[in-house]
């Protein structure tokens, strides 16, 4: 019913593509700068930033953080806020500059003739309100439909976005539905009024990689379907490649390279695009090699840029691109780039990290006694007696009969979704969370007895870096200050001696010694979180948790972290549990992997093994939703999971109510049989071996040639 | 949700319980002893063991508090020693008129400070904004008893509109019976409005950076229904605890104001027992607005279960 003819006399007829090749675009952005102004001076967040979109085409918009491409997304809907100001440029949205409009004529037009999904469904839907109610009201603002009408339109769009029970669903409140649930939700609002353009602003950023897979293929069905065009911001390049025939790179509030998706990310004109690609971790049985990096930071400029932006993190920079600004060059094709070296540059890449040759990776002492050993770990959480019959719970589980080990110098990596127990598993190893039943042993020694008896010595041996780079330092304290608490925690007496620990560590960690003295405020994202590795080294540890370490830092500086973390590793002779559900980052860094769903470990092995097939069902379903590039080869036919219905739980298999290859009723009833190879490769399915085997590998170029078990 | 309450009234019947040994011990506790205070100050020591054996004084401390502890569950308070009465009477009839200061004034704060709290949010950094905060600023740093007197100087004495004080039953006819209530409930209005003001601007502040505001704003909403369905009623969650606080703290009685303009409530009430070492009075009082201050804080939570679907979830989950 979506896909009705509806008369739309103000809109002139499409001229038909045989007639005009090049149809006018939907939206033409033409020169716009948008600066954010305090009392403390502007900022410009988009300088001279000029893109088109032609009807049925989904244009991706990349960068990375601070480079201005939420804050273009948003100057279009008019909703910059904050005391962001377009001082120039037009908007050209079906021939008419949306900037020459009244405020109530923008409104008009948003979420009826330009809808947007923005990032994270759990926050954009009101908690206070239904969410049937929450899609009815841009049909009654803008269509004029009554409520009831509008709630028979609000069952249609929840059925044609997936949603199985729409009744259900509409009666529900946000906190009742899944995320997955959730942006289907927002995308089915965005719909109602069947918009020309929809402004996506990193979508599925939020969710689980099986998740973001489906709503991906949602929102690239509906674009066909509908012959909608889009905008879609983000900061992935896999995402991007999928959804987006063609893109636009910004890089501090600059356009550098536009043209086919293609084309510019298999075969990058511009340094900065080149430098984004390579430094995109891929699924990879090579450990040793080091991610190619950006070096550097985005630079803030207050006015119109004197020179190229990018020339400060350049590494084909020359004394031309330090002074002059650069200009768009566009060729035949409409293909642009914002660099002269371009066509000089065509046939080079991005150039490798240093090699690094004085690297002298520690010989593995696998033969020893592990370092951690987890047998049969519990956790349920909230689980309460009380002498009120009613207040009384069994509680969640969280981790169910989990073991495994963590050799010296060894890294485990531990890959999961939201909810599957994967950082529940790293707080008992550190002993911040007591577990339920089971044993944590510490180089030989029981872990939760030790401290619960009030020896802190272990604490000092195993140490947490977290996600949140900046939540984890305190705001009022220097990183000298920061550091320091735990070296005096370790009965380190002599101050003068500490601030030299503290100078060493940052200069180790690749920070200059000075910034002992500034406040975390003053640091980027990246240097934040090198801050929180030095803190987590400075009591000499053994064994350190990486908790999604480096989810939220940019492509660039992701790389770098990875690169650091391995150097540590290699230097130090440091054990690593390294949480994470980006399976493309463990690959990286990880001798072994451990997938966990629903609170138990579905497959574990060497990272090599556990790559290829045979594949418990759940990770080969990880592994073929994660994005890719088109040079990366040919992509494997996608496995598409439903999203979870109830939750994980009873005492079949934790993932049989979403596996696509679920056997049957045994798989409800019966706890899976463990099948062990020689070489440690285990999985835990009721689908024997063998059969797991014949599957084609997801990744057909790492199929041969493992040097590694 | 049933589960809920019910879990809160076992607990407020446990506080309650609490609370009633901590009252009578602290009486007991304070100088001075009823059967001299009785007696007069000339009687002699035969006169004043009689009393003493009379009230059930010479009796040992438990037995005391049973005799009153097993009174009070069946719902007698005693006989106050001063007034020569029964006290539930009293105290009813004293409670009932502190009810009446606190639904007025609680109503015209939650109107006017949540009305210019939001007013505030939305005009952020402008003149109304800073307006709004520095009336309300005004209204918070004098102290209370300064703006009674003046009200009662201004309306009262020289203008000659309202009665300066007392209360009249709105038997004697609803005109009577308001503008008895006007000058006091201004004065309390003054006082408490500040806060309620501060707190709505700001956490409607934090919530009209939410994403589903900016979300809401993006469906094309016109600002009115951003600001009134969307923002207001989560960020009312805070305000709706500080006004259950507050109204708790009315029905307690406020001496001061309830002095200067001789308004017989909870607070004059209390005072008078205190002043006259009325026993029995004092205790039966003080468990009273325990449990009217218990009781309103239970309505706020169960205020909140009804303004935000979430905690409404979590309670059928408790």
């Amino acid at each position: 019913m979506m896909t009705a003819p509806q008369a739309r006399p103000a809109v002139p007829p499409v001229v038909s593509p045989a007639i005009a090749p090049e149809p006018a675009p939907l939206l033409d952005v033409r020169g716009l700068t948008i600066s954010y102004g305090n009392a403390r001076g502007t900022l410009r967040a988009a300088s001279d930033v000029s893109f088109a979109i032609r009807p049925g085409e989904v244009m991706g918009l990349v960068g990375e953080s601070g480079s201005g491409k939420s804050t273009v997304a948003m100057a279009i809907l008019d909703l910059l806020g904050g005391g962001g100001r377009v001082d120039s440029g037009e908007i050209l949205f079906d021939g008419v500059d949306l900037r020459r409009l009244s405020p109530s004529e923008r409104q008009a037009l948003r979420g009826d003739r330009i809808a947007a999904v923005f990032q994270d469904p759990f926050t954009s839907l009101n908690p206070a309100l239904t969410v049937g109610h929450q899609i009815a009201e841009p049909l009654i603002q803008h269509k004029g439909l009554s409520p009831r009408q509008a709630a028979a339109r609000v069952q249609d769009l929840l059925a044609e976005v997936g949603i199985r029970d729409p009744r259900r669903v509409a009666a529900a409140y946000p906190h009742e539905l899944s995320g997955g649930m959730q942006q289907r939700a927002l995308i089915a609002t965005a719909l109602g009024c069947e918009p020309k353009l929809l402004i996506l602003d990193e979508p599925t950023t939020a969710l689980d990689v099986t998740v973001e897979a489906r709503i991906i293929e949602l929102l690239a069905k509906l674009c066909d379907s509908h012959r909608l065009s889009a905008l879609f911001v983000s900061h992935n390049l896999g995402i991007v490649n999928r959804i987006c025939q063609t893109v636009t790179v910004l890089y501090g509030g600059v356009v550098v390279e536009t043209g086919q998706t293609g084309r510019v990310l298999s075969r990058p004109a511009h340094p900065y695009a080149k430098g984004l690609v390579a430094a995109l971790p891929r699924i990879t049985a090579e450990r040793r090699h080091r991610l190619p990096s950006i070096p550097g930071t985005v630079a803030k400029l207050a006015g119109p840029p004197a020179a190229c932006v990018f020339a400060p993190r350049c590494p084909f920079a020359e004394e031309t691109c330090r002074s002059q600004p650069q200009a768009m060059r566009t060729d035949e094709g409409g293909d642009g780039v914002r660099c002269w070296k371009a066509d000089a540059l065509a046939g080079t890449p991005w150039p490798d990290e240093d090699a690094a040759s004085d690297r002298r990776p520690r010989a593995a002492q696998p033969r020893s006694a592990p370092l951690v050993e987890v047998d049969h770990l519990r956790k349920i959480y909230g689980a309460s007696r009380s002498i009120l019959p009613w207040l009384r719970r069994a509680g969640t589980v969280a981790v169910e009969d989990v073991s495994f080990t963590v050799g010296r110098g060894e890294v485990v990596g531990v890959v999961g979704e939201s909810g599957s127990g994967k950082s529940t598993i790293g707080r008992v190893l550190l002993a911040l969370t007591e577990p339920s039943a089971g044993t944590v042993t510490f180089d030989g020694a029981d872990l939760t007895r030790q401290i619960g008896s009030g020896d802190q010595t272990l604490r000092r041996r195993a140490q947490l870096v977290f996600q949140n780079s900046a939540a984890s330092l305190n705001p009022r304290k220097t990183v000298g200050a920061a550091m320091d608490r735990p070296l005096v925690l370790a009965g380190r007496a002599d101050a003068e001696e500490r601030r030299r620990t503290v100078a060493s560590l940052l200069t180790r960690v690749g920070l200059p010694a000075a910034y002992a003295d500034r406040y975390p405020h003053e640091l980027s994202g990246g240097e934040r979180q090198r801050v929180n590795i030095a803190r987590a080294l400075a009591t000499d540890p053994d064994f350190v948790v990486c908790d999604e370490a480096v989810s939220a830092l940019d492509v660039s500086v992701q790389a770098n972290i990875l690169n650091l973390l391995a150097e540590l590793r290699d230097e130090m002779g440091l054990s690593y549990l390294f949480i994470t559900h980006d399976i493309a980052v463990v690959s990286h860094i990880a001798d072994r992997v451990l997938v966990v769903y629903g609170g138990t470990i579905c497959e574990e092995g060497p990272i090599g093994r556990v790559l290829r097939p045979p594949y418990h069902p759940y990770t080969e379903a990880l592994l073929s939703a994660v994005p890719r590039l088109a040079e990366d080869g040919q992509e494997a036919p996608r496995i598409l999971l439903e999203d979870a219905a109830t939750a994980p739980g009873g005492r079949g298999c934790v993932f049989a109510g979403r596996c696509p290859r679920k056997l049957g009723t045994v798989c409800d009833e019966q706890a899976p049989p463990v099948h062990e190879t020689a070489d440690g490769h285990r999985i835990a399915c009721h689908i024997p071996l063998a059969t797991l085997a014949e599957r084609a590998a997801v990744f057909p170029e790492l199929a041969d040639g493992d040097t590694r078990h | 949700m049933f589960a809920y309450t019910l879990t809160r009234l076992v607990y407020l019947a446990l506080v309650l319980a609490v609370m009633s040994v901590l009252i009578f011990l602290v009486t007991q506790a304070m100088p001075g002893d009823v059967a001299s205070m009785i007696a007069g100050q000339f009687a002699s020591k035969e006169v004043v063991d009689a009393i003493a054996v009379k009230l059930g004084l010479d009796q040992p401390l438990i037995v005391q508090y049973g005799h009153w502890a097993a009174g009070i569950l069946r719902g007698d308070l005693g006989r106050s020693l001063v007034l020569e009465q029964p006290i539930g009477p009293i105290l009813m009839e004293a409670l009932a008129r502190s009810l009446v200061l606190a639904v007025v004034a609680l109503f015209v704060v939650a109107v006017v400070g949540i009305g210019l709290g939001v007013l505030a949010a939305v005009r952020r950094g402008k003149l109304t904004d800073q307006l709004v905060s520095g009336v309300s600023y005004l209204g918070i740093a004098v102290p209370d008893f300064f703006w009674a007197i003046v009200l009662v100087l201004v309306f009262g004495s020289y203008m000659k509109l309202l009665p300066t004080g007392g209360y009249a039953p709105i038997t004697d006819g609803f005109l009577p019976w308001a503008s008895h209530l006007v000058l006091p409930v201004v004065t309390l209005v003054l006082m408490l409005l500040a806060r309620i003001a501060r707190l709505t601007r700001s956490s409607m502040i934090d919530v009209l950076q939410t994403n589903y505001v900016k979300f809401a704003r993006a469906k094309g909403m016109p600002e009115s229904v951003v600001i009134l369905r969307h923002a207001l009623k989560n960020a009312l969650l805070p305000t709706i605890t500080v006004l259950a606080i507050d109204f708790g703290l009315i029905l307690g009685g406020v001496v001061v104001i309830e002095t200067i303009f001789s308004y017989p409530g909870m607070g004059r009430l209390l005072l008078f027992a205190i002043q006259r070492h009325d026993l029995p009075l004092i205790q039966a009082t003080i468990l009273i607005v325990s449990a009217a201050y218990c009781l309103a804080n239970l309505t706020a939570d169960l205020l909140y279960a009804f303004v935000n679907p979430k905690i409404r979830h979590g309670m059928r989950a408790s």
